[in-house]
């Protein structure tokens, strides 16, 4: 066996090199003798187990830090105006932030001879424009679901969080089942809390359940029983919903005295997610189920921030796979009769 | 050799540099050392690397402990008036190894992206690796021998094991206990001071020992690894033929044969007496099949007597097998069987001399003797294993489809209560809701919430019903909107194409109509209906 030599003069250069066999274990041993000053084996086997210990307890923390923050904790207890921390997060009004909606009657679906804006699948029927659904009594959140308490449920569930975004800015970027997880932890703290109004909670002892709403759940809160084309009424306005702009705003930002139910934000600022699956009109809960269908799209409604005016009508309907996280798409919440 | 060789022509014989070494000192070789840590440090600056924060801190991390360690080193060797030195030796069992690990990369990478995409981590971890063992080397006042040594540990790891890019400093602290324990851990062997493990599967073995207790699989690709071997067709194939060449080579036919042969064996019987198959999806998983070639097989670390190498490969065969039950009834992943069987046996190797030696028996020492193939025994034991291997495709025990594959397979067997048959249905449905099949996860879902073949865990249903929702399962969805609704259905077509991929097929650009064919053979009652319908319409 031929071999080379380096060193500080080194074969590179052509320069001092010896070819000669490889030296055996024996002369290995002989040579490391000679030299007399071999570091003890000790320090590097202390050194492994010391690394090997390091990694196992390292990696023990690792499970732990799925859990959240500190930063997270802090967050969680901050006062936002007109918020309740103690309740979590929830608007600090009478029912927490939830409006009744009176069961009734309300127009669903777009007249284009009404509103030039409409959308194909707005329309009712090949035969009919708009159609009549008749609802019972529901609960819809007045704002969109903030960062805020969407925080407040994760930290209860231990689930991991994301960096600290702005308290009152509505919830972005989760999925249609992250939100109706949403929904469910929610419906729990209500049935169980002492802080929780009497009428929700007779309400839910009555078959009601935190949810999504339904598309016409939404469309009749966001346009009341005069079939409006806007929450305010029939014109565009920049004065009364956050659209055709550049960012989110905080939940509640554009006041709206006379949007229907004194919702806010039912037109722009996100998309919201409903329960009710993307199919054609005539709208009809009980046919949710009977059109199974490979890559089912569920509807959203209310347009965005980033949306054009025609998106931020009433009866638009947008729709959104199920696993899509987008930074235009929140949700807000219904109590309701399953 | 080459290499060598051809430095050795423009030389000419001089002094030994040796007697000047003690008396004077050079940055010399400390260069080569400080430009392969340059050379990691300026990898963190690469597009796969600045994805990720932490990728760039763990290169740069790396990089200056080296530094660091170097110019301690440096300082060191200044006061004592001393230098560094390194020679070049290329030892065929590193280049061949390193060139057929190579291929199997290649060949995987090929049909699974993240193999390709890992590629600028491997050759981080080569950059560490030289620098780490020549400064150990160094550290120990020995020269470095410079070659192909570290680059077959360094794929040998990384063909079972690494670590997520955000836990990616890891892997270059498993790599650097992989070599500590080369060089600490010895003992003394046919009177000579030699390493006891094999330094990759050291690094793998107790790496995975670590990652069972701590429960931190999910900060490695372990999973991914073990399981998408099979995505290359015909891998039992690929790796039979490239595990000739390493037994031709380096005699390794009698522990690899011999370990597959058990392995096969024992698969056999207990399908024999159980009904069900003992591994998930094959006679061998795929993962072990390439351990038993290049991870179990390093010369240095097995028994060197011919019965010893025999032996070696049947415990090695044993303990895989044991090991496969014991992780499971553990609850941890399967696939750490391999990895952890490996260090135990490299432990044994001594014993198994021993006791290779104490056999009095003429007949049995005799049976592996070398002159009964004149010479030829490795050629000999690799005609056999040929026959073995051959045999065992015959009948279809590799490459292609294994009852195991089937699902309702194992439904039909959970249901007949045969053993392991429901645990092995919610593993396999597991892992193919892992792969984002939407039914498997429905179905997982399913399963946790009735409690029939597995306890009500409610948490985990849920969790279940909405990745499969995510994926676009409807009646996922609907469980989650009204949790006094049960829906389940049949797999969609993205599941069959995940579900009927046995021994690894790519099914994603196959015909509708076959897809249903295909599944219809597969006991998909549902698929067999389907296909008349595809072939009318001529999907």
């Amino acid at each position: 066996m031929e071999f080379c030599l380096f060193d500080d003069t080194g074969c590179k250069r052509n320069k001092a090199v010896t070819i000669k066999p490889p030296p055996t274990n024996a002369e290995r041993t002989n040579s490391e003798v000679k030299l007399n000053k071999v570091p003890s084996r000790t320090i590097g086997i202390s050194a492994m187990i010391i690394s090997i210990f390091f990694t196992a307890y390292w990696m023990s923390l690792q499970g732990s830090l799925m859990d959240p923050v500190s930063e997270d904790m802090e967050s969680s207890a901050i006062l936002f105006e007109g918020f309740r921390s103690d309740a979590w997060q929830l608007p600090d009004d009478e029912f927490l932030g939830f409006v009744e909606i009176a069961s009734g009657q309300f127009t669903m679906g777009s007249n284009p001879a009404v509103d030039r804006m409409a959308y194909e699948n707005e329309r009712w029927s090949p035969s009919r424009r708009q159609g009549s659904v008749d609802l019972p009594t529901y609960y819809i959140a007045r704002f969109e679901t903030t960062n805020a308490q969407y925080r407040k449920f994760l930290l209860d569930t231990n689930a991991p969080t994301s960096a600290s975004a702005a308290g009152m800015i509505p919830i972005t970027n989760i999925t249609w089942p992250e939100a109706l997880s949403y929904a469910r932890w929610l419906d729990t703290q209500l049935r169980q809390s002492s802080l929780t109004p009497e009428p929700l909670r007779q309400f839910l002892s009555a078959g009601g359940r935190v949810n999504l709403p339904t598309e016409a759940e939404w469309e009749k809160a966001a346009r009341g029983s005069d079939a409006r084309i806007f929450p305010w009424g029939a014109q565009p306005s920049g004065a009364f919903a956050n659209f055709n702009g550049t960012e989110l705003l905080a939940v509640g930002s554009k006041a709206c005295p006379d949007c229907s139910y004194g919702l806010s934000d039912m037109a722009g600022n996100v998309w919201e997610y409903t329960r009710s699956p993307a199919q054609d009109y005539p709208y009809d809960s009980n046919d949710d189920f009977q059109h199974l269908i490979e890559g089912a799209l569920w509807v959203m409604r209310g347009g965005s921030y980033a949306d054009p005016v025609n998106n931020v009508r009433t009866a638009v309907r947008g729709s959104v796979g199920p696993g899509v996280r987008n930074s235009t798409i929140g949700f807000r919440l219904a109590i309701s009769q399953l | 050799m080459a290499i060598a060789a051809k430095h050795n022509k423009n030389l000419r014989p001089a002094k030994h540099p040796r007697s000047d070494q003690q008396s004077q000192f050079s940055l010399g070789s400390y260069k080569f050392s400080f430009a392969l840590t340059a050379l990691l440090f300026l990898l963190s600056f690469t597009s796969r690397i600045q994805g990720n924060e932490t990728l760039v801190l763990s290169f740069r991390g790396a990089a200056f402990a080296l530094l660091l360690w170097q110019s301690h080193l440096m300082y060191l060797a200044f006061r004592a008036k001393e230098t560094r030195v390194f020679s070049i030796v290329l030892r065929p069992q590193h280049y061949i190894q390193a060139m057929v690990q190579s291929s199997v990369y290649l060949y995987w990478g090929y049909y699974w992206q993240p193999v390709y995409e890992h590629g600028w981590l491997i050759i981080a971890q080569l950059l560490f690796a030289y620098t780490f063992d020549m400064l150990l080397a160094w550290s120990r006042r020995r020269e470095y021998t410079l070659g192909f040594g570290p680059i077959p540990i360094i794929f040998s790891i990384n063909l079972f094991l690494w670590f997520r890019d955000d836990w990616f400093y890891l892997q270059f602290l498993m790599i650097a206990v992989g070599f500590m324990g080369k060089e600490y851990v010895r003992w003394q062997r046919e009177g000579r001071s030699v390493h006891i493990f094999n330094p990759s599967a050291f690094a793998l073995g107790l790496f995975s020992l670590i990652l069972i207790i701590t429960n931190a699989t999910h900060l490695t690709w372990g999973h991914e690894i073990a399981s998408t071997l099979t995505l290359a067709p015909g891998i039992y194939t690929f790796l039979f033929l490239i595990g000739l060449v390493v037994m031709y080579f380096f005699s390794i036919t009698l522990v690899a044969g011999v370990s597959a042969i058990s392995l096969f064996a024992l698969s056999a019987l207990y399908y024999q007496t159980a009904g069900v198959p003992y591994f998930l999806d094959s006679e061998i998983p795929a993962a072990v099949f390439l351990g038993l070639h290049l991870l179990v097989t390093d010369p240095s670390t097995s028994p060197r007597t011919p019965l010893g190498k025999t032996l070696f490969g049947l415990l090695y065969g044993l303990g895989v097998f044991a090991l496969y039950t014991i992780l499971d009834n553990l609850g941890a992943p399967t696939f750490y069987d391999k990895l952890l069987c490996v260090p135990l046996l490299n432990l044994s190797v001594i014993a198994i001399d021993r006791a290779v030696r104490s056999i009095k028996s003429e007949t049995i020492l005799n049976l592996w003797n070398q002159n009964w193939f004149k010479g030829r025994a490795n050629l000999a034991h690799m005609g056999i294993w040929v026959a073995v291997f051959l045999g065992m495709s015959l009948i279809g025990k590799t490459d292609g489809k294994h009852t195991g594959d089937s699902l309702p397979f194992w439904a039909q067997s959970c249901s007949a209560g045969l053993p392991n048959a429901c645990g092995r249905l919610l593993q396999l449905k597991e892992t193919y809701c892992g792969d984002n099949s939407a039914w498997a996860c429905n179905e997982l879902g399913a399963h946790y919430k009735e409690g029939k073949i597995t306890e009500i865990d409610t948490g985990l249903s849920l969790a279940y019903f909405e990745r499969a929702c995510e994926l676009k399962y409807q009646l996922a969805c609907f469980n989650l909107l009204d949790q006094n609704l049960l829906g389940r259905g049949d797999p969609q077509e993205l599941d069959l194409r995940l579900l009927l991929r046995e021994g690894g097929q790519n099914l994603m650009n196959t015909p509708l109509s076959e897809l249903y064919a295909r599944a219809c053979e597969h006991e998909w009652s549902f698929a067999c209906s389907m296909t008349q319908v595809a072939n009318g319409t001529r999907l």
